[in-house]
């Protein structure tokens, strides 16, 4: 909304603030739609977690609100809102005008929480979810879902694939994925459904253009001879010191193609680093590394028991094989490893 | 009783500067920019010159291990506060996308919430506010700037500043230079010219506007150089020093050749008219998404025996440069980290990119990673031992693009492989790194803030608050907050105490001595 503005600013403040109060919460048909929009964002940010995404409540602990204004005037549905009652929290600091757009959408026909983001149900879910998602996940996953800055190609993502109304998107949306530096969202059950929904569609719409998809394919990453990186395997990059072709690496290539095969190759994720503490006693205690900052270390025992101390209070060696794999990033060749890759798609 | 505060003041320290802000609350006079006061942070970068360094020592690294809570603001949102806080007598403002609060400086209180939801833009951050007089200063994602009353949050008017349907948002906190609202914009998904904007503070009209690419469309040319963290301001030479964004398309240069000018670019330019005086290619044809945004950081001093007036960024593309700001010509071009995507460094200070370092179809191994060798976060410079300290991200991945990638937007692939967080501090005189401080596995997100008293403050990737020494590194004392840190701390003085400012998710901590252990109570308690 653009206030014209030269009539404005010789007017003092408290005619500023008059005209403010006149424009913003009684204005056209917009700004109905706008208010509706603030008070379905209210109610799922709220309420929807007790009272339900379609307030139709959670019996017996959580009444329904379907028909709330049949009970309460504006003024105790207000009072109820900032101080509570019961079980139910209150909520003193709500600004004035998100309240009164919530007490507006309990009055509304419209039972969906989400309409806050678009349309609910049939067809119009993925429209919903292409909202959320561009609002939200577009930066890193790109606004088609196919990749961006940081964030994976989601119409090529195994998981994204397997996924159905959301079971397992939804899973990593909620709790994020902290060793990719994914945060987590807390999306309600439909938002989390119109996301995947935008996903599939967009999977869909990858996959009938075959030939001319964007993203990492298998067949672009044959460029690389076999018997060059076999020798590199053997000699300069030191491979075979901790890896065998027929140990750790028999069928490595039935088990990942393309680019996970070749992300593997560069840097294995979420590899178990060995720690072993020696407490002031002499005690010694040896485990998975689960944990280490500056000030603390924490491991896992044989028997998944989680131990932690003081760093400044025990001595302890780390062993972490994987750190060899980020040695060699700046001896790599970009040849290098195209023959590498070669090397590992013979071992199925 | 105030006046006589006043005369007391003025006799007493000769500190004129304070003398506009505490006539009226919540008024800030922009000539208080210029020098500010020591109970006040009163832009995105504390001051114009960027250089994060409060003169602030009651906190020293002899007490800092006494460092202890004084409040905690909840904002109860899941966005992390990416914001730096504005101080204006006693209020903090900060943000997330679609909020402002005001909070009291001295407990945290909450004197007001804005909070007006758009459904448009990408809610991907938000910076901060601007403060001129009486009024606030806001972007919102769907391309917005809103002037509001800073005593109640309440809205003056609401301008278009960016067009949200070409695939432009807005992020960053304004920078206000004496009647001149200065904003830049993000959007590098389109192929779309970056520009700043200047805008009148009292009517929101646009007084100026400068583009950082031709139009789109232009033949052989470049679009991008989107403008999204603030800029720096040398009141001497008049000039507005900004950095810009990445070219678009992003990671395919095929179609834009040549160095893509004023895209990942230095830029002067002077403030009252928008026209350029000087640029200064810090990535010349990026394809790697590198963003020169990273402030620009002003420093007078020596330069290998001689006075300079200088200007030092540490740049996403791994490369830390000091230029003379005056003219923008090199004084110093070296890497602060692995890079292997230049040949080298042409004689006037440039790197020189390798082509077979261009995203391929099989994939390119690079370093530093698309995040960058730093970011967002602000480093900060300390005058006593000439150190640039920054956040920075030691780290590689692989960079792919083909035909089917196309020529619109993003057009290829990368991913990340490894990376870690290392507070390094920069000789800026030779730019070897005189200590390194690691900082943990991915790398953290937050910025840093020195002291005259010789302390660095910063976070860990692991939501540890962390405050070194500066000549060493060493850690003197931490707090686990429970989040990393997204955004860069700050520091102020109120009723003879510091405080420092972190954020941690979407939580404000305040930190401050105890209060028994507070010296300077009596000196500064006629400043408020």
């Amino acid at each position: 909304m653009k206030v014209t503005v030269g009539m404005i600013k010789k007017l003092c403040t408290v005619t500023l603030m008059a005209i403010a109060a006149w424009f913003f919460p009684m204005g056209s048909g917009a700004q109905t739609q706008t208010n509706h929009e603030e008070g379905a964002q209210a109610y799922a940010k709220h309420c929807s977690i007790c009272h339900g995404d379609h307030r139709e409540g959670n019996l017996p602990g959580f009444p329904p609100l379907l028909d709330i204004s049949r009970q309460l005037n504006d003024q105790q549905m207000a009072t109820l809102i900032h101080t509570g009652k019961g079980r139910m929290p209150a909520f003193p600091k709500m600004p004035q005008e998100e309240l009164m757009a919530l007490i507006r959408f309990l009055h509304s026909d419209d039972l969906s929480a989400g309409a806050a983001h678009g349309e609910e149900g049939g067809a119009n879910v993925a429209d919903a979810g292409r909202r959320l998602f561009q609002r939200n996940c577009a930066f890193c996953h790109g606004r088609d879902a196919a990749g961006g800055e940081t964030g994976p190609d989601l119409t090529r993502s195994k998981l994204a694939l397997a996924d159905v109304n959301g079971d397992k998107i939804g899973e990593v949306v909620r709790n994020g994925r902290p060793d990719k530096k994914m945060p987590a969202f807390n999306f309600s059950s439909d938002e989390i459904r119109s996301i995947a929904a935008f996903i599939h569609a967009q999977q869909k719409k990858a996959a009938e253009h075959p030939g001319g998809r964007r993203g990492v394919d298998v067949a672009d990453l044959q460029t690389g001879n076999a018997a060059d990186g076999k020798a590199y395997f053997n000699g300069a990059g030191g491979c075979a010191k901790c890896h065998s072709p027929t140990g750790d690496l028999a069928g490595i290539a039935s088990r990942f193609e393309g680019l996970q095969l070749e992300e593997r190759m560069l840097y294995p994720r979420n590899t178990k680093t060995k720690v072993n503490v020696t407490l002031p006693s002499g005690e010694k205690i040896s485990g998975v590394l689960a944990y280490r900052d500056e000030f603390t270390i924490g491991l896992r025992d044989s028997d998944g028991t989680y131990h932690s101390w003081p760093t400044s209070r025990v001595r302890f060696t780390v062993d972490s094989p994987v750190d060899a794999h980020v040695e060699l990033f700046s001896k790599y060749t970009d040849k290098d490893i195209h023959d590498l890759m070669a090397y590992l798609q013979t071992l199925r | 009783m105030k006046f006589l505060q006043y005369t007391f003041l003025l006799a007493s320290a000769g500190l004129l500067s304070l003398l506009p802000q505490a006539v009226t609350a919540q008024n800030l006079d922009p000539s208080a920019i210029l020098h500010p006061a020591p109970d006040s942070w009163p832009t995105y970068h504390g001051d114009y010159s960027g250089r994060r360094h409060s003169h602030l020592t009651q906190i020293t690294p002899q007490n800092v291990g006494n460092l202890t809570l004084a409040w905690a603001f909840q904002t109860d949102q899941n966005a992390a506060i990416k914001a730096s806080p504005l101080l204006v007598d006693g209020i903090l403002y900060f943000t997330v996308p679609d909020n402002i609060w005001a909070v009291d400086a001295r407990s945290g209180h909450m004197l007001w919430h804005f909070n007006k939801p758009t459904d448009e833009g990408d809610h991907i951050g938000q910076r901060g506010v601007a403060m001129y007089k009486g009024w606030l200063y806001f972007l919102s994602p769907d391309g917005h700037l809103t002037s509001l009353n800073a005593k109640d949050g309440s809205v003056r008017w609401t301008v278009q500043v960016a067009d949200v349907s070409k695939g432009y948002w807005t992020t960053m906190a304004p920078l206000v230079i004496r009647n001149h609202v200065i904003i830049g914009v993000s959007g590098d998904f389109d192929n779309l010219p970056g520009y700043l904007k200047s805008i009148d503070p009292e009517t929101g009209e646009t007084q100026w506007q400068w583009l950082s690419t031709p139009p789109a469309g232009t033949p052989n040319s470049t679009t991008g150089g989107m403008t999204w963290i603030t800029g720096t301001y040398d009141p001497d030479l008049n000039l507005l020093y900004w950095g810009t964004g990445n070219p678009t398309p992003v990671l395919n240069g095929k179609t834009r050749p040549g160095d893509d000018l004023y895209t990942c670019s230095i830029v002067a330019l002077n403030p009252d008219t928008g026209k350029l005086v000087w640029g200064f290619s810090v990535s010349p044809h990026d394809t790697h998404d590198w963003d020169a945004v990273e402030p620009p950081v002003l420093v007078d001093g020596d330069f290998h025996g001689k006075p300079h007036k200088m200007l030092m960024q540490a740049s996403r593309n791994g490369y830390f440069f000091v230029l003379d700001r005056t003219n923008g010509k090199s004084l110093l071009t070296a890497p602060f980290g692995p890079v292997n995507w230049a040949l080298g460094v042409d004689k006037d200070g440039h790197p020189i990119p390798n082509p077979e370092k261009e995203p391929a179809p099989d994939g390119r191994l690079i370093a530093p990673d698309e995040g960058g060798l730093t970011n967002f976060r602000s480093p900060s410079f300390d005058p006593k031992t000439g150190l640039f300290i920054v956040d920075a991200h030691p780290s590689w991945s692989i960079y792919f693009a083909k035909p089917a990638d196309g020529n619109y937007g993003w057009a290829g692939a990368d991913y990340g492989l490894w990376g870690k967080g290392v507070i390094e501090a920069i000789d800026y005189q030779t730019g070897k790194i005189r200590w390194t401080h690691d900082v943990g596995p991915g790398g953290s997100g937050a910025g840093v803030l020195t002291t005259d008293s010789g302390l660095t403050f910063t976070g860990d990737a692991h939501g540890n608050v962390l405050a070194l020494d500066t000549r060493t590194g060493k850690t003197l004392w931490h707090a686990g907050a429970g989040a990393p840190m997204y955004s860069s701390p700050i520091s102020y003085e109120l009723d003879g105490r510091q405080y420092v400012i972190t954020s941690s998710g979407g939580v404000l901590f305040a930190w401050a001595l105890p209060e028994h252990l507070q010296e300077s109570g009596k000196k500064a308690a006629g400043r408020r």
